[in-house]
């Protein structure tokens, strides 16, 4: 009786320590940003705060313009959405849950034509830019994270 | 002043001596029946030390014998709890504790050596593959490489073909 009483404490225990380790609906942002040089710089757009200083000092650019973006709450894990401007297209699509985050295939089109795919293993702590092309003066980034 | 069976006793007993002796004997009525009957009790008593091989107690022998044994049933009596029992003792807490404590500090060591710095790359994004569609960006490149400050990884693509300034369009 005794042995019995302890081992449901500690498989009780056990049980909440795992329930309250589990993942919860995350929401995934991702984001289609022009960076450019300008006298006058906008403020970075909320999104990329916590990522602004590090995106000025890798692509020297000072301003950063959300043109296209999506926010996307991930329940399965499974689903998949498009982040668009007039222009680009980026298409993610999620391919289910690893221990840290997101199996994610990323798709960027130019109206119809796709410029770049790429398998991407996105962890919920580290987020992802991408280097596009170049456009006008400036340069086109992809970001994803987990927000 | 003893009773007559005061005397007698002390008398089947051989304790009655000198002048008390000789004026309980003068006393009795049938002296050799009386006699008889001592030698009976002295036999009775010869056997009964015999056979059941127990000292004869005195009486305050007696009563410090029953004194004592209630004293050693009191002491040896298991202490009840005077309301209703619960399973929850002092020991089975203590060994709860214990077991609830070593729970935490596992947990709390899993969730550190989670957190280590000196562990973080498999915390970051990883690039499985990339690709670039030669027919469109034939010179284009791709490296890989994670900013450690904020944990950022980036897709570095060099070579892709230039855009007009219209592309911008939200």
């Amino acid at each position: 009786m005794h042995k019995q009483r302890l081992i449901f404490t500690i498989v009780f225990a056990l049980v909440m320590s795992a329930t309250v380790s589990l993942p919860a609906a995350q929401t995934v942002w991702s984001g289609l940003v022009i960076a450019e040089n300008v006298p006058q710089p906008a403020p970075m757009p909320p999104e990329l705060t916590s990522i602004g200083q590090t995106l000025k000092e890798l692509f020297g650019y000072n301003q950063f313009d959300v043109i296209g973006q999506s926010t996307k709450t991930l329940r399965t894990g499974q689903e998949d959405w498009l982040a668009s401007s007039k222009y680009f297209g980026l298409h993610v699509d999620a391919r289910g849950e690893t221990p840290v985050g997101y199996l994610v295939d990323l798709k960027l089109y130019k109206e119809k034509d796709l410029l770049l795919e790429t398998e991407t293993k996105l962890s919920k702590r580290s987020p992802l830019v991408i280097k596009g092309p170049l456009v006008g003066s400036g340069q086109l980034l992809l970001v994803l994270m987990v927000q | 002043m003893k009773t007559f069976e005061q005397k007698w006793t002390a008398w089947v007993d051989g304790e009655l001596t000198g002048k008390e002796l000789a004026e309980f004997e003068a006393a009795l009525p049938d002296k050799a029946a009386a006699e008889a009957e001592k030698r009976d009790a002295q036999k009775l008593g010869a056997l009964l030390k015999q056979e059941l091989g127990a000292d004869v107690l005195s009486n305050e022998e007696f009563f410090s014998h029953q004194l004592r044994e209630r004293i050693a049933r009191e002491s040896a009596a298991p202490e009840r709890p005077v309301g209703r029992s619960t399973w929850w003792t002092v020991r089975r807490l203590a060994w709860s504790g214990a077991v609830s404590l070593a729970i935490f500090v596992v947990s709390t060591l899993f969730v550190l050596r989670e957190n280590n710095p000196g562990e973080q790359s498999q915390y970051l994004t990883q690039i499985l593959n990339a690709r670039v569609d030669p027919a469109v960006s034939p010179n284009a490149t791709i490296s890989i490489f994670d900013s450690k400050d904020d944990r950022v990884t980036v897709l570095w693509v060099e070579g892709l073909q230039s855009l007009p300034a219209d592309y911008a369009a939200k």
